[in-house]
């Protein structure tokens, strides 16, 4: 029973990491842009596909791919924000303006991927992907194992670079205050920039990942949503900290829910979390409490 | 006072002026145009007698449900400013709740179409109560929520035919007047709507929604019961959407969780008031013929539905960065709205 509910733990833990990077743009963007990006879980998709076509037709591993996703979705960040939401700072109804357009943004690129992959299920297959770690009693699949400890790692390297950089402190500065930091001297302007970019980068990262422990196909964006949003929320929107530390939480919540409710459930942890947090505590765990744009 | 003017002479005169201006807005009033446009519609199955416009009568049934459905989400989602895109679940519900009382008991979905939309209403005043707590972008999260939940709900409710979902039986009708019935109860549904629509805009009730839109917490301060209100909103909308989905449902003979709870129909719907124009009454009608006269055609001449989700993105994208007003919207702020189009 012990050592049945410590694999369920350790299978949460190890997701939680994944799902944490999956996050950590999302809440990154909301931070400094007040940006609700609909459109992360589809840019996580369309990094899982970078990763799967270089497997498949070059047979490069996932885990090396995933500086070429990051990289390749840095690239679309960057003109995504510059075609789409640059001009829209200026907009009366901001907040609603920039969430429609990203609901936009992901129909487009779930209708853009869907027709040049089609919506088959697909998952790229490195040796680790199917093996495990066995300490006597339980298991750590390694795909899992790999994929949670380089999450860390991005994380880590990301919390790095915004504590102890120039260009960091003023992503922190912007997210605190926009106002302020603006008159302080940052460059608003092209820390929104970076950022959207840093952020759907961070994305592809987490869709090489997910590459190989979870199967995708386009329209699977719209479930991710829900339980990417549920994280962020948890954690207190816009506070990195707070994201992964939802991220674990659910997860883990969400793991001892499938194995003894079945797997359905499990996804649903993430949704009624969702409304349960947003009803009791909106602001979240970290979150101050702010006023409504 | 030396004028001899009481206070209520004032408010008379006042009143008497208000009055002035609103009989003239009436007078100037095309009602005739959404008279002849019904009329059009009632007399359109005449083309049946020759027979080979089976298509344009589905084409024209599917118009006037989505303009049902855009009327009715521009309630909640134009007049007090409350994005759900997650309005496809009351279209569900109301598809379901008539579908399985067609299937078990054999009623038409005709008749009960109205308790269908009652049920929907029902849930959406529910839901409201809780989800309409929160604002701005946390309320769009929790209705993508909503969707999800109610879309693992239904795929996997055995009594209503999980996934696979459940065939309804068919009218005997000879094929050539087949969609008569569907037709026509649309057409109801879409008039019901579009006036009740009318009626809430001009009501104290639709001046207060809109007071919510532009400041809730103002709106809250001149003694607007916001909650109520919203809610209220959020279940009427809530209702039509019902019923348009009731009758769709028998229409086209089989429920499924994948025709109902796909983010298209709700994008669909926010789409087309935005194309339209958001809060205004005649907004969502426009958008709907012009996003499924477009739909058709590039459905035509691309085939695919991801190429088709793809084109409902862009033209979202360029809809929300070039006419955020909606097409009624634009031509209304340069006086240049036709009269026929002005229902506001």
């Amino acid at each position: 029973m012990l050592s049945s509910m410590l694999q369920v733990l350790i299978l949460g833990l190890a997701l939680g990491g994944v799902y944490a990077l999956m996050a950590s743009g999302l809440t990154l963007i909301f931070g400094v842009m007040r940006i609700v990006n609909l459109a992360h879980p589809i840019m996580i998709i369309a990094g899982a596909f970078v990763a799967y076509w270089l497997f498949r037709l070059y047979g490069v591993d996932p885990i090396l791919a995933m500086p070429i996703a990051a990289s390749v979705l840095f690239v679309i960040g960057v003109a995504l924000y510059k075609l789409v939401f640059e001009k829209e700072a200026a907009s009366a109804k901001y907040s609603e303006m920039t969430v429609l357009l990203t609901f936009a943004v992901a129909l487009c690129a779930d209708g853009l991927l869907g027709a040049l992959f089609s919506n088959t299920q697909r998952v790229t297959t490195p040796a680790y992907a199917t093996d495990a770690f066995i300490f006597g009693t339980v298991f750590i699949p390694k795909g899992q194992a790999y994929a949670g400890a380089i999450s860390l790692l991005v994380i880590g390297a990301l919390l790095a670079f915004l504590n102890f950089t120039r260009f960091g402190t003023a992503i922190r500065a912007t997210t605190q205050n926009r106002a302020a930091a603006q008159l302080m001297g940052v460059n608003v302007g092209r820390v929104s920039l970076i950022t959207f970019g840093i952020g759907i980068a961070l994305a592809g990262a987490a869709g090489a990942l997910v590459s190989f422990i979870f199967s995708f196909f386009p329209a699977k964006h719209w479930e991710w949503i829900a339980i990417l949003m549920s994280l962020v929320v948890l954690g207190g929107m816009g506070k990195l900290v707070g994201a992964i530390l939802g991220a674990f939480l659910l997860s883990v919540i969400a793991a001892f829910v499938g194995t003894y409710f079945g797997s359905t459930w499990s996804t649903m942890t993430f949704f009624l979390a969702l409304f349960v947090i947003l009803l009791v505590k909106p602001e979240g765990l970290l979150g101050d409490r702010q006023e409504e744009a | 006072m030396a004028t001899g003017l009481g206070v209520s002479d004032v408010l008379k005169a006042r009143k008497n002026y208000n009055e002035g201006l609103a009989s003239t807005g009436r007078r100037e009033r095309a009602t005739w145009f959404p008279l002849v446009l019904l009329a059009l519609l009632v007399l359109l199955p005449a083309l049946q007698i020759t027979g080979g416009h089976n298509y344009t009568l589905h084409l024209m049934l599917y118009a006037m449900m989505y303009a049902a459905m855009a009327s009715s989400w521009n309630i909640l989602g134009g007049y007090t400013g409350y994005i759900s895109l997650g309005h496809n679940v009351f279209f569900c519900i109301g598809g379901y709740f008539s579908g399985m009382l067609l299937a078990y008991f054999g009623v038409t979905s005709l008749l009960t179409a109205p308790l269908a939309g009652l049920a929907a209403a029902v849930v959406g005043f529910a839901v409201g109560l809780i989800t309409l707590k929160m604002r701005g972008p946390t309320f769009i999260i929790s209705s993508i929520a909503l969707l999800m939940v109610a879309r693992i709900l239904f795929d996997h409710w055995q009594f209503v035919g999980g996934s696979n979902g459940v065939t309804l039986p068919q009218m005997d009708i000879p094929a050539q007047w087949a969609k008569l019935p569907y037709y026509y109860s649309m057409m109801v549904v879409c008039a019901l709507t579009v006036w009740a629509s009318y009626r809430i805009k001009h009501s104290k009730f639709g001046l207060g929604l809109r007071a919510i839109s532009q400041d809730e917490v103002k709106a809250e301060s001149a003694g607007i019961d916001t909650r109520f209100y919203k809610v209220l909103a959020f279940a009427i909308s809530a209702f039509f959407v019902g019923m348009a989905g009731a009758i769709w449902g028998e229409y086209i003979t089989y429920l499924r969780p994948n025709i109902f709870l796909i983010i298209l129909v709700a994008a669909n719907m926010v789409l087309m008031c935005i194309l339209g124009g958001k809060g205004t009454v005649a907004g969502p009608i426009v958008g709907a013929v012009v996003l499924i006269a477009f739909n058709e055609l590039s459905v035509t001449f691309f085939g695919a539905s991801e190429i088709n989700l793809l084109i409902t993105g862009l033209v979202m994208v360029l809809a929300l960065k070039f006419f955020p007003a909606g097409i009624v919207g634009t031509l209304a702020r340069k006086r240049r709205l036709p009269r026929v189009l002005d229902w506001d």
